[in-house]
């Protein structure tokens, strides 16, 4: 039973964000803040599972020549229905995650994780896999909110660390630039960078 | 280089009409959700626009709409150049009595489009509260005229008269309100539609 092995390399060794530098759009776009980078790792996650179960289910019934429109048209229903159950049944959820959901149709890790292990593997396998990949693709995107929101915003998930009002008491003027678009390019750029560092020395 | 390409047309019907089930399939789960699920979202829409209301006019007990043909003409008294930006407008009534009025306005002027506002006037002419119900602005600058801090800023103006955007400290009793700081595209989409509620309002209270 390779459960473990499926699971655990999507959060480091073959991590989305880092790694394989997938989805790209999302992440530059939506970590402003660590609530928001973890909401959409969240929902992100959510999704991953049901399609990646969904195709592998399907596997036997979809014919090779075609399995890129069929999984588009399966990721794209899923997310869909996601979203309509969401905003009928759990507002408060849709409220605070409502935004993320039509990003994640484009987010080419649900494609890439359908095309590359779903498709060959059974559903058990596929489950670990999106539960891994979801949980790294989380990880990344909440690390990456919670360096731009201290330093452009001066506080983590909402709570102001530095400012007047703050944990620590000292006049602090945000650097707004790290919530900007170039903020996300910048910290994602320098994260990567210290990661393929970090993963040379020890190789 | 002219090959001729053989096209097995058996197999391309047999794939088209797979990929056909798929998409009906699917196309039938989609109409199913939507059809259990339409009325709760419309209900939650309805009980979320009428928070809202209640939210920027906390006097009254019950609104009425204004009807959308009327709602035209005001428009076009006002000079509006786009209808769309009157969203909407109800008169807000306490045991019959009517005690101010909300109007639904979206400028399209932000700084990344449509922001709607929703601003509560009385029947004295004094705006009892604004929100914001969408926006997309810049996270961190724009994105702070939803705070109390800013909007709250509206309350107690006049809509008898415009209200202006200065970047200092407004004076105490003006009807100015202060910009948010690296954001002042969205404070004045905000102030326009406020400016525009309190047109309406003049209109209407007549």
């Amino acid at each position: 039973m390779n459960f473990g092995r499926n699971l655990t390399r999507g959060i480091i060794r073959e991590n989305p964000t880092f790694v394989m530098v997938l989805g790209m759009c999302p992440t530059l776009a939506v970590t402003t803040s660590a609530i928001n980078g973890m909401g959409m790792g969240l929902a992100t996650l959510v999704v991953l599972i049901g399609s990646n179960v969904v195709i592998s289910a399907m596997r036997k019934i979809i014919p090779d020549n075609i399995r890129i429109p069929a999984f588009v048209v399966i990721i794209a229903s899923f997310v869909t229905i996601v979203g309509m159950l969401m905003k009928a049944y759990v507002p408060t959820l849709d409220a605070a995650l409502g935004i993320f959901i039509p990003l994640i149709v484009v987010n080419c890790i649900i494609l890439a994780r359908a095309e590359a292990f779903a498709f060959g593997n059974s559903v058990a396998d596929s489950f670990a896999d999106g539960l891994g990949m979801g949980l790294g693709f989380t990880l990344s995107l909440t690390i990456l909110g919670s360096i731009r929101e201290i330093l452009g915003a001066g506080s983590i998930f909402g709570n102001i660390i530095f400012g007047l009002n703050g944990l620590i008491k000292v006049a602090y003027e945000p650097v707004i630039l790290m919530i900007l678009p170039p903020g996300a390019f910048l910290t994602l750029g320098l994260l990567i960078g210290l990661i393929n560092w970090k993963s040379k020395k020890k190789a | 280089m002219a090959n001729k390409v053989n096209i097995d047309w058996k197999n391309v019907f047999k794939l088209g009409f797979i990929l056909l089930v798929i998409t009906a399939v699917a196309a039938c789960l989609l109409a199913l959700t939507n059809y259990v699920t339409a009325g709760t979202i419309e209900q939650l829409n309805l009980n979320t626009n009428k928070a809202a209301r209640q939210q920027v006019l906390t006097e009254a007990t019950d609104f009425e709409q204004v009807p959308g043909d009327k709602l035209a003409t005001i428009g076009t008294a006002i000079g509006l150049k786009n209808s769309k930006e009157l969203v909407e407008a109800y008169i807000g009534t306490t045991d019959g009595n009517i005690v101010g009025y909300t109007v639904k306005t979206a400028p399209t002027s932000g700084y990344s489009g449509e922001i709607q506002i929703l601003t509560g006037i009385s029947t004295d002419g004094v705006i009892k509260g604004i929100t914001i119900l969408k926006q997309n602005e810049t996270p961190g600058l724009g994105v702070k005229a939803t705070l109390p801090t800013f909007k709250d800023q509206y309350n107690g103006k006049s809509a008898l008269k415009e209200i202006t955007v200065v970047k200092s400290k407004p004076a105490a009793g003006s009807n100015e309100i202060q910009a948010i700081t690296g954001a002042t595209i969205t404070s004045k989409a905000v102030t326009v539609g406020v400016n525009m509620s309190s047109a309406v309002y003049q209109i209407l209270s007549k």
